[in-house]
């Protein structure tokens, strides 16, 4: 089976490098999201912008945005450096999600078909789905680092910041990652049409990403949805990655949230490995 | 002869209510090109689907090379070939991509993928397009590349369904001759479906025509032909020459006769036996033939005859809207 997953995942990623256009729209979403959303609605100069003309002096001022940054943010260096694992994350879940329109044309085209009578087990075309998906929005989300690293007043790493870090930042991610191709690999393995993937993939990306705290901390949220942020998989991404990025070195009770972040992703992409795996060798029996 | 293919009751019933293939049962014996023939939605597509796995068998039983469909999907699955009627080989990818890809997923490993590929990509004279992306393929090459993928393993069954649609005659033409000579040099069974009677006429050892689900008759193209009435031999006698219809008529080889005018059509069955017997009886009554021509019963007739309708008027494709845009784009 592994065989045929990689000759499979080849031939897609094969395809995407050949086709640099493929890659430009996820691009830009992160560079409109840091740069535009990431200054546009930076809490800290929403707060102290009023401020500036009404006799403050400006290092009190300056004081505010830091108690800010330290009390909601986490002790961020700047909103972007908070921002960052959101975008990465929000980029995670929207190219996952229309991802899988290449497998319903796989489907439409026939080229599923001939997938069908050909002496591949069934698991490799849907697992083959789920690595595709997964290399392509890793690559995007290492893109998305480095944009952050680069624009002004952008991500700001610590002095401890090492190789472990970036590590366990990406390991979040590709946990995250995988769950989130799992489903939407066997979504899209079982609709029959693109409308039908775009509906489906509307209705749910945007309350998955607002129930988080991937543009803003749930600690403002109403209890009701604090709730469901605190069970959502990509806050605890996001809490994961932004406790290796907001500090170098992590505290042990850092480290052991780090840690339960990590487990709980771990279970929650195991029940979505498999509940995929179930609805994709559904979709694909015979009619 | 070993029977390759064999179908007992075969029967298809979509969600419960619609059926699709109704109690089909027939043969195909080792190293024949068979031909599926039926109007849209007659179910010939449906059967192959069970055939080649990616449909259930709602009732009866299957098997292909030796193996029970249902029960052996996999070594099923092994020993078939499948061209579909869509033109799936990837876009993005070179034709020796395709060839090597497809390959890999039936187990062919890396010297020997590779030694067939440059084969196939001989035998259906792609040798020069190998290296290009098969978006700069003609809708010719894409078939004759997608013939290749489904030899890449050596099947010993090959199904075609509908395997030089929207191609030119020239092309159309090239196809068959790549069929018949891969059925005539390898021994390659073949299961094919064509809308084009010329080609199941040209191409099959034998033919089944199935309709609403049932197949009405089966035989060779020739014995199909004779089964509705043979040679049809149209005679023009001399102005005044006497009416000859009985005497036709009592000639035990002749089965129907047709006068307008002074012209005759006559069907014979037999057409070598019957046809000294008239010419010789019109000469001796002394009538003058001023003009005399055969016409060959055509696959078209026996189709129009078992099912009521003329296969020139059915579409060229059961597939939705989408698919056919897609098809016709990718063949310009």
């Amino acid at each position: 089976m592994i065989d045929e997953t990689i000759a499979l995942s080849v031939r897609a990623l094969k395809k995407w490098v050949r086709n640099p256009a493929a890659v430009l729209p996820g691009l830009f979403t992160s560079i409109f999201y840091l740069v535009l959303f990431g200054n546009s609605f930076n809490p800290t100069s929403l707060v102290t912008t009023g401020l500036a003309g009404s006799g403050v002096p400006a290092s009190v001022i300056a004081q505010i945005k830091t108690a800010i940054l330290q009390q909601t943010f986490g002790g961020a260096a700047t909103y972007i450096t908070y921002l960052t694992a959101g975008v990465i994350c929000l980029i995670l879940v929207f190219n996952m999600a229309f991802g899988g329109i290449d497998l319903v044309l796989d489907r439409q085209l026939g080229y599923l078909s001939t997938l069908l009578t050909s002496p591949i087990p069934r698991a490799a075309i849907y697992f083959s789905g789920v690595l595709q998906n997964l290399v392509k929005v890793m690559a995007l989300a290492l893109l998305t680092f480095l944009i952050a690293l680069v624009i002004p007043d952008g991500l700001v790493l610590q002095s401890g910041f090492g190789p472990l870090n970036f590590i366990g930042i990406f390991a979040s991610f590709a946990l995250l990652g995988f769950g989130l191709s799992c489903v939407f690999t066997a979504l899209a393995l079982s609709v029959r049409s693109i409308d039908s993937l775009v509906a489906i993939v509307n209705f749910v990306t945007l309350p998955l990403i607002f129930m988080s705290n991937a543009l803003f901390p749930s600690g403002s949220f109403p209890d009701w949805l604090k709730a469901i942020a605190q069970v959502n998989p990509i806050s605890r991404t996001d809490e994961a990655a932004r406790l290796l990025i907001v500090n170098g070195t992590l505290s042990s009770s850092q480290l052991s949230t780090f840690a339960g972040d990590m487990l709980y992703l771990i279970v929650v992409v195991a029940a979505l490995t498999v509940v995929g795996y179930l609805a994709a060798r559904r979709a694909l029996r015979p009619e | 002869m070993t029977k390759i293919i064999e179908a007992e009751g075969l029967t298809k019933v979509y969600k419960g209510k619609v059926k699709a293939v109704d109690h089909i049962s027939f043969s195909v014996e080792e190293g024949e090109i068979f031909g599926f023939l039926g109007p849209n939605g007659a179910g010939k597509t449906t059967t192959i689907k069970m055939l080649n796995t990616l449909a259930s068998i709602t009732e009866g039983r299957a098997s292909v090379a030796g193996h029970d469909v249902s029960k052996e999907p996999g070594a099923t699955r092994d020993s078939i070939g499948v061209v579909p009627q869509e033109l799936t080989a990837d876009d993005e990818l070179k034709g020796v991509e395709n060839l090597m890809l497809t390959a890999r997923l039936h187990h062919v490993s890396g010297s020997d993928a590779r030694q067939r590929t440059q084969e196939l990509l001989k035998l259906v004279d792609l040798e020069q397009a190998a290296d290009r992306k098969v978006r700069t393929y003609s809708g010719g090459m894409r078939r004759r590349l997608q013939l290749a993928m489904g030899l890449v393993h050596m099947p010993k069954v090959l199904f075609l369904d509908e395997p030089t649609l929207g191609l030119d005659i020239q092309t159309r033409k090239k196809m068959w001759d790549y069929i018949a000579g891969l059925n005539r040099e390898r021994g390659l069974t073949v299961f094919m479906t064509t809308h084009y009677l010329e080609e199941a006429d040209s191409l099959c050892n034998r033919i089944a025509i199935i309709d609403k689900g049932e197949i009405k008759i089966s035989g060779s193209p020739a014995t199909l032909k004779e089964k509705v009435g043979g040679d049809i031999l149209t005679l023009e006698l001399s102005e005044n020459a006497v009416d000859l219809t009985e005497f036709f008529r009592g000639i035990p080889d002749v089965s129907d006769v047709t006068k307008t005018g002074q012209t005759y059509r006559i069907k014979l069955p037999k057409t070598e036996k019957a046809l000294p017997v008239i010419v010789e009886g019109v000469v001796k009554k002394n009538v003058q033939i001023k003009e005399i021509s055969f016409t060959k019963p055509t696959l078209d007739q026996v189709f129009l005859e078992v099912t009521g309708k003329s296969m020139r008027d059915e579409e060229a494709s059961e597939s939705d809207s989408f698919l056919q845009n897609v098809m016709m784009e990718r063949a310009r």
